[in-house]
């Protein structure tokens, strides 16, 4: 049903609107511009050429980039998405309703503290002589090198994403007819296989939001892969200011960017339409 | 019908905490037979089907089926399917998925879940809607696909937790047809809880009526219907007038009853056991209660009353009446019958009926 414009209306959803048009589409359209432009003499200049385009898409790094990052980012999300499971049932199913408010407050506990001074904080556990080192130290091992490496970055994006993906499953889980398990158990489904049978579909669109969060989250991370892998493998945020740092050249980071956004929104797209796959109204 | 018993429950006791859901359940359910649990709710019929099925443990007692205790089965390890008021049918799957589900948990192969399934769903008239979603369905045909999910696996027992409530009453008497023709083809024990007597009364072979978690009479509709055999069951049904005094005199021939509406007398054969002085309560079906101009001679009680109301409905009319100490007696007659009787608010009246019509129950 459409109804006309009122006012009263535009009194309250103008704010929004022009801060929409400011901060998001207007800075895209400009994004989109800025891939076309040119660097002459490390000045940028108006332009309207597909040499960025052409550059970018020509090198090997990008592309290695663009691999590492989509795969590191896919791997996290399914990791996150296994490891968060568990503890977002145990909370549905297993707890009193006011062991349940607790553990969902200590969900958000995370929050409190910067996402950076967390990746800081697994510095001091991960270094070479490091709290983890030097405890392994102890019974004759190590030290192990795992700072600056896969692993570690891993562990940076679990930081970023753990605690929100189950607080997304969690609220999925919580909402299952429990009449649907027990009708399960009473078919000669037994308690692990309803897990697979009955809750994980019943939650599937819960579960698939979820993992794109951690997706979406992973894919454009900066903090994690340069503090904890140390740059190395180079993801695409790196690659980012990389690019903008050697010799100005703003535009290709634009092209980059884009094209991150581009795979975002093809990801997400995808995963919505997986999620509500067989679901009619 | 009943030659042997299937489900045998011995001195169950299901309590919640300091709650006690079912206080003591001494009884037996026969092979093949349709047994309806009514009572109003909280009652604790539907925990006692849910400890059936295993959902819940009993606190105490043993329940049986075919013999063997199964106290401690869980549900996924008996064949006791339910039907449930919400269905619980699977809204993930379709239609014929949902029928296989059962048979896909036995492991039986993918050809031959298809092939029962269907077979069911042909059998429930509802072939044309396999390959539909659940939320495409209307009531009724969710119902129909609730009863070939549990019934595909040919048990022994179904239970059904008043899977009628929600439906319109056209529907519910059609379903409900559906569901007594199909418990005496297949001969599968349906055990039915409602707090609805017609639906009760309408399909079972035998009903238990229990209330605040005991058993207040187990009989086939017509026993109960006719001799309620405690104050609550005949108050429960709704279909007796009810009468409580202090016996004065008991002996072979009778019971004397002295109650607010007057002296009365029964003499049916059961039960006279009541001694002088203790209080009895006397019950007379409505349908068995006649009215008169003036009071009859011969072996009847007679009631001087007052008619305060009627009610129409088809065939039959409610006469309301009311005693000289404002009770209310309820005459259910016939159109016929009550020919040649000044049917008028205030009108005085008599409310009669023979001595053999009346029962004692047991007061609570």
């Amino acid at each position: 049903m459409r109804r006309p414009l009122t006012l009263y209306g535009l009194t309250f959803s103008l704010p929004l609107l022009i801060w929409q048009l400011l901060f998001f589409v207007f800075p895209l359209v400009f994004l989109v511009a800025l891939s076309f432009w040119t660097v002459k003499n490390f000045r940028m200049q108006p332009d309207f050429d597909t040499v960025n385009w052409v550059t970018i898409y020509g090198r090997s790094v990008f592309w290695q980039a663009y691999g590492t990052t989509l795969a590191m980012a896919a791997f996290a999300s399914a990791l996150v998405s296994i490891l968060a499971f568990p503890c977002a049932y145990a909370i549905a199913f297993k707890l009193s309703d006011n062991a349940r408010r607790w553990a969902v407050f200590l969900m958000v506990i995370p929050f409190f503290t910067s996402y950076l001074v967390r990746v800081y904080s697994w510095q001091i556990f991960l270094s070479d002589a490091g709290i983890i080192n030097v405890m392994l130290g102890w019974i004759g091992l190590g030290p192990y090198g795992l700072l600056n490496t896969v692993g570690a970055t891993m562990i940076g994006y679990l930081t970023l994403t753990f605690p929100l993906v189950v607080l997304l499953q969690l609220f999925s889980l919580v909402f299952i007819d429990r009449t649907l398990i027990e009708a399960a158990h009473n078919l000669r489904c037994g308690r692990l296989r309803t897990v697979f049978e009955v809750i994980v579909p019943s939650a599937r669109v819960g579960l698939v939001i979820a993992a794109l969060f951690a997706f979406i989250l992973c894919f454009g991370d900066f903090v994690s892969p340069i503090y904890l892998g140390g740059g190395d493998p180079t993801t695409l945020s790196i690659l980012i200011t990389d690019t903008t740092k050697s010799g100005q050249q703003w535009p290709r980071a634009a092209v980059i960017a884009l094209t991150m956004i581009g795979t975002l929104l093809v990801v997400a797209f995808a995963a919505v339409r997986f999620a509500y796959k067989g679901r009619t109204k | 019908m009943k030659n042997d018993t299937l489900v045998s429950f011995e001195g169950v006791v299901k309590r919640f905490g300091d709650f006690v859901a079912v206080k003591r359940m001494d009884f037996e359910i026969g092979k093949g037979e349709f047994l309806a649990i009514m009572g109003s709710s909280g009652c604790g019929k539907t925990t006692t089907l849910r400890m059936l099925a295993g959902l819940e443990a009993p606190s105490e007692g043993v329940i049986r089926l075919s013999g063997k205790p199964i106290n401690d089965l869980p549900t996924w390890s008996r064949d006791t399917p339910m039907v449930w008021q919400s269905l619980a049918l699977f809204p993930f799957l379709n239609v014929v998925e949902n029928v296989e589900f059962a048979l896909k948990m036995r492991a039986v192969g993918k050809a031959e879940r298809r092939r029962r399934a269907e077979q069911w769903l042909d059998r429930m008239q509802i072939s044309e809607f396999a390959g539909r979603n659940i939320s495409q369905l209307s009531g009724g045909q969710r119902q129909r696909v609730a009863l070939a999910r549990s019934l595909v696996v040919e048990p022994e027992i179904l239970l059904l937790d008043e899977p009628l409530s929600a439906l319109d009453a056209a529907l519910k008497v059609r379903m409900q047809s559906v569901l007594k023709n199909l418990q005496r083809e297949t001969g599968i024990t349906f055990v039915y809880v409602t707090h609805s007597q017609s639906e009760a009364f309408s399909m079972a072979d035998r009903v238990v009526i229990m209330s605040r978690g005991q058993i207040e009479q187990i009989g086939t509709p017509q026993e109960i219907y006719r001799t309620p055999r405690t104050r609550f069951v005949a108050d429960f049904l709704g279909s007796s007038n009810v009468f409580t005094g202090t016996v004065t005199a008991s002996d072979g021939g009778g019971v004397m009853l002295d109650t607010p509406a007057g002296p009365l007398r029964l003499t049916s054969g059961e039960r006279l056991a009541a001694a002088p002085g203790r209080s009895a309560t006397l019950t007379v079906l409505d349908t068995r209660t006649n009215l008169a101009l003036t009071a009859p001679g011969g072996p009847v009680n007679a009631i001087p009353v007052r008619m305060i109301g009627e009610e129409f409905i088809g065939a039959t009319a409610t006469i309301y009446l009311e005693t000289g100490t404002g009770q209310e007696i309820r005459v259910q007659k016939s159109h016929e019958e009550l020919a040649g009787i000044p049917l008028e608010i205030g009108q005085e009246l008599f409310a009669w009926w023979a001595h053999a019509d009346g029962h004692l129950v047991t007061e609570e």
